[in-house]
């Protein structure tokens, strides 16, 4: 009878388990999607960002873990180095010796991003190529508006050419996300002022940090320049003076009366219930010794 | 402690040997159980992605689930509780199952709500930071207070019955059995003593439960109920989840009872008459909740606010099967059934019991899911899988998890105690009972 019952329970813990491993069967395998950005910031550090992802029910989701490889194709290729994806599918390189890559014919970068692919995700790869630009900002005073000049140039054969005809975008950070200045246009000197509001709340005293940037710009991709200036509104966080109500830290106080009150009294009466097991037990343990 | 032979012989067996059949059902459950576990590691791997919960539904299947099995523990308290207080003559041979409907349902249904919770490393918050302003705050507070009281309530209601246990010598169980009876037992043997301060401790805390099963489900409901959303803004939703609970409840009871009265082969002692009179309470009960569903909905319907006209309108069409189902069906075929004495056999009162069990539970959803559905600002550039909520199978097997491990909680249970309390039944009125 047992040996019959554990064959039955054998054959149904088979079959759960065969009928869970079916659940991994079938896997199609993923076409994934390759994207390779470049990035200049600030302190004249010069990135590559590539983001791989797949699209799952019109939803973009990323590949983590994978290997990398990121190349220059001028004069030749060269591996520039590898990196790992991270949990949202991004892999960063920063090009630490810029200055010594091979430069195409139009006096460019030529960059480009390899994903090797595996048994279940297809081979990718993704090319960028990249024009430097010097963009320069000055925070001005000038008849007490405050102004952005704004100037962008490249190089080529040693002679600065104005970049002509592109939009900067201005932004201040806020909270949760960049807020939008404004739009500067360069003209053909390379050249554009902007207007800067007054009325943009900053720190304690009054500072912002000014962000302006050429954004996924065709030719020039990524390019930022931040610089802090005292041109906001001072801010005062002063913290509203205490009060109980519904919304603020301290509750009210019929509330926190009519809670311990009825948890005085449940709790109370659970207090009794357990004394009195104790007392059951002491009054058996009396028993025993009077019998002994 | 000694207790009639006849009711240790009838009451007993099932703690001494286990039938090939609890085997078989027992492996059922676990399968069920384990494929549940499997969701759950998907769900845990991949995030709430692999849910039907999106942006705008972000209360799906678990929190309907949750708001089931906290409701059965509820009514399980509130029935036991009554029936021990007006020493309700037919009560004995079912209170231990109300009892246990009590306890393992609030076990259970909290991880519905760990399951639905997005930042799970974050619970701590609510114990390290509460804000007692919250409904969040008040249900923490509620369920810990509850599942302790009806741990403290079962436990009471067990030690005569593990006294018993304990001294009867013909028992022949395994030897930790034993070593539990006398452990859990305290050593009590009934001298006049210990029955009183055991029979005070157990109305005091049959008095407690009644209060903490009214309050802490009404925490539950005014989690819904405080809300501005159409649909749950409802100055009544307080005593309406109470009622519905206690109609949840007592349909699952009689389930119970049919299921153990077969299985047990426990006939002589729950006979037609507590079918009976579980059923008329079903229906009573029913009548109430009736009650309630139709002057929540006819005043949300009368009063014409915008999102309220745009939910309703919502349940009479793409919800219209299941709200009939719900609020119809569920509750009239009860009542009928049990109303006219010809219906009343045990088999159709299981039946009615069962469908009052599903349509409360689809009720839940009812009242969850299509208020999540009506936002009252659409989202930009939307998707209609961030408005409609369609559970996936790893919701339903979370929740054919929760079954499992409820029916296996119950099937252990009765491995250890006698799922008819022989303490209650040798009683004055025993006679009574056994007629």
């Amino acid at each position: 009878m047992k040996t019959r019952l554990s064959t039955t329970i054998f054959s149904l813990s088979f079959f759960l388990m065969f009928s869970l491993s079916l659940f991994s069967q079938g896997k199609s395998v993923i076409s994934p999607y390759i994207q390779l950005q470049y990035f200049k910031n600030s302190d004249n550090s010069h990135l590559l960002k590539t983001t791989l992802t797949y699209s799952l029910n019109r939803m973009e989701i990323p590949l983590q873990g994978m290997e990398i490889s990121f190349f220059s194709e001028a004069g030749g290729k060269k591996l520039l180095g590898k990196t790992l994806t991270d949990k949202i599918g991004v892999a960063l390189l920063e090009l630490k010796e810029i200055n010594n890559l091979s430069l195409t014919e139009e006096g460019g970068w030529s960059f480009s991003t390899e994903f090797k692919g595996n048994d279940t995700i297809e081979a990718g790869s993704s090319e960028l190529s990249i024009k430097d630009v010097k963009l320069e900002m000055a925070l001005l005073e000038v008849d007490s508006i405050r102004t952005i000049s704004l100037k962008a140039f490249t190089t080529e054969n040693k002679k600065e050419i104005p970049v002509s005809g592109e939009v900067v975008m201005v932004y201040v950070p806020r909270m949760f996300s960049l807020l939008s200045v404004g739009e500067a246009s360069l003209d053909e000197n390379g050249s554009a002022l902007l207007e800067f509001p007054a009325d943009i709340p900053g720190d304690k005293e009054g500072n912002l940090t000014i962000i302006s940037r050429f954004e996924e710009h065709p030719s020039f991709g990524n390019v930022e320049l931040r610089e802090t200036k005292q041109w906001g509104l001072p801010s005062t966080n002063s913290a509203p003076v205490a009060h109980r109500a519904l919304w603020t830290k301290t509750a009210p106080r019929w509330m926190i009366i009519t809670l311990s009150v009825l948890l005085t009294g449940v709790w109370g009466h659970y207090l009794f219930a357990v004394i009195s097991l104790i007392r059951i037990k002491r009054e058996s343990n009396k028993q025993k010794k009077m019998k002994s | 402690m000694q207790a009639d032979k006849k009711l240790l012989k009838d009451l007993t067996p099932e703690l001494e040997s286990t039938g090939t059949g609890w085997y078989i059902t027992f492996t059922i459950f676990l399968g069920l159980f384990i494929v549940g576990i499997y969701g759950l590691v998907q769900q845990i791997d991949k995030g709430h992605i692999v849910t039907g919960m999106r942006d705008n539904v972000v209360w799906g299947f678990y929190i309907v689930n949750f708001i089931f099995f906290m409701g059965l523990s509820y009514s399980g308290a509130l029935i036991s509780g009554v029936l021990h207080l007006f020493h309700t003559g037919w009560r004995k041979p079912i209170i231990r199952m109300a009892e246990l409907i009590t306890v393992i349902s609030l076990v259970i249904g909290p991880f519905f709500i760990f399951f639905c919770i997005g930042r799970l490393d974050r619970l701590y918050f609510l114990f390290t930071h509460p804000r007692i302003q919250s409904p969040i705050t008040w249900d923490v507070i509620a369920i810990c207070t509850d599942l302790i009281g009806c741990f403290i309530y079962l436990y009471l209601s067990f030690i005569e019955d593990f006294a018993i246990l304990r001294d009867y010598d013909e028992l022949n169980v395994a030897p930790w059995k034993k070593k539990l009876y006398k452990i859990l037992s305290l050593g009590y043997d009934g001298s006049p003593i210990q029955a009183k301060l055991l029979a005070n401790a157990r109305t005091i805390m049959a008095t407690m439960i009644i209060a903490i099963a009214i309050i802490v489900y009404s925490v539950l409901a005014w989690i819904f109920g405080v809300t501005l959303q159409p649909g749950w803004h409802s100055t009544i939703f307080g005593p309406y989840f109470v009622i519905a609970a206690v109609f949840s409840g007592t349909g699952l009871l009689i389930i119970l009872m049919w299921i153990f009265r077969k299985v047990y082969h426990l006939e002589e002692y729950i006979t037609q008459r507590h079918f009976i009179n579980v059923g008329v309470l079903l229906t009573v009960i029913a009548a109430f909740y009736g009650y309630f569903t139709f002057s929540d909905y006819l005043t949300k319907w009368y009063g014409s606010i915008k999102m309220d006209s745009i939910l309703i309108d919502k349940l009479f069409s793409e919800y219209y099967s299941l709200f009939i189902f719900a609020n119809y069906i569920g509750i009239l075929l009860p009542g009928i059934i049990i109303a006219f004495p010809r219906f009343r056999t045990i088999r159709n009162i299981t039946v009615a019991a069962v469908i009052a069990l599903l349509a409360l539970w689809v009720n839940r959803y009812i009242i969850v899911i299509p208020t999540l559905e009506t936002p009252f600002l659409p989202i930009q550039d939307t998707r209609p899988d961030w408005i409609k909520y369609s559970p996936t199978w790893i919701e339903w097997s979370l929740t054919f998890a929760g079954v499992s491990i409820f029916a296996m909680l119950f099937m252990l249970v009765s491995k250890i105690a006698p799922i008819i309390s022989i303490s209650e039944m040798q009683e004055k009125d025993k006679d009574e009972i056994l007629k």
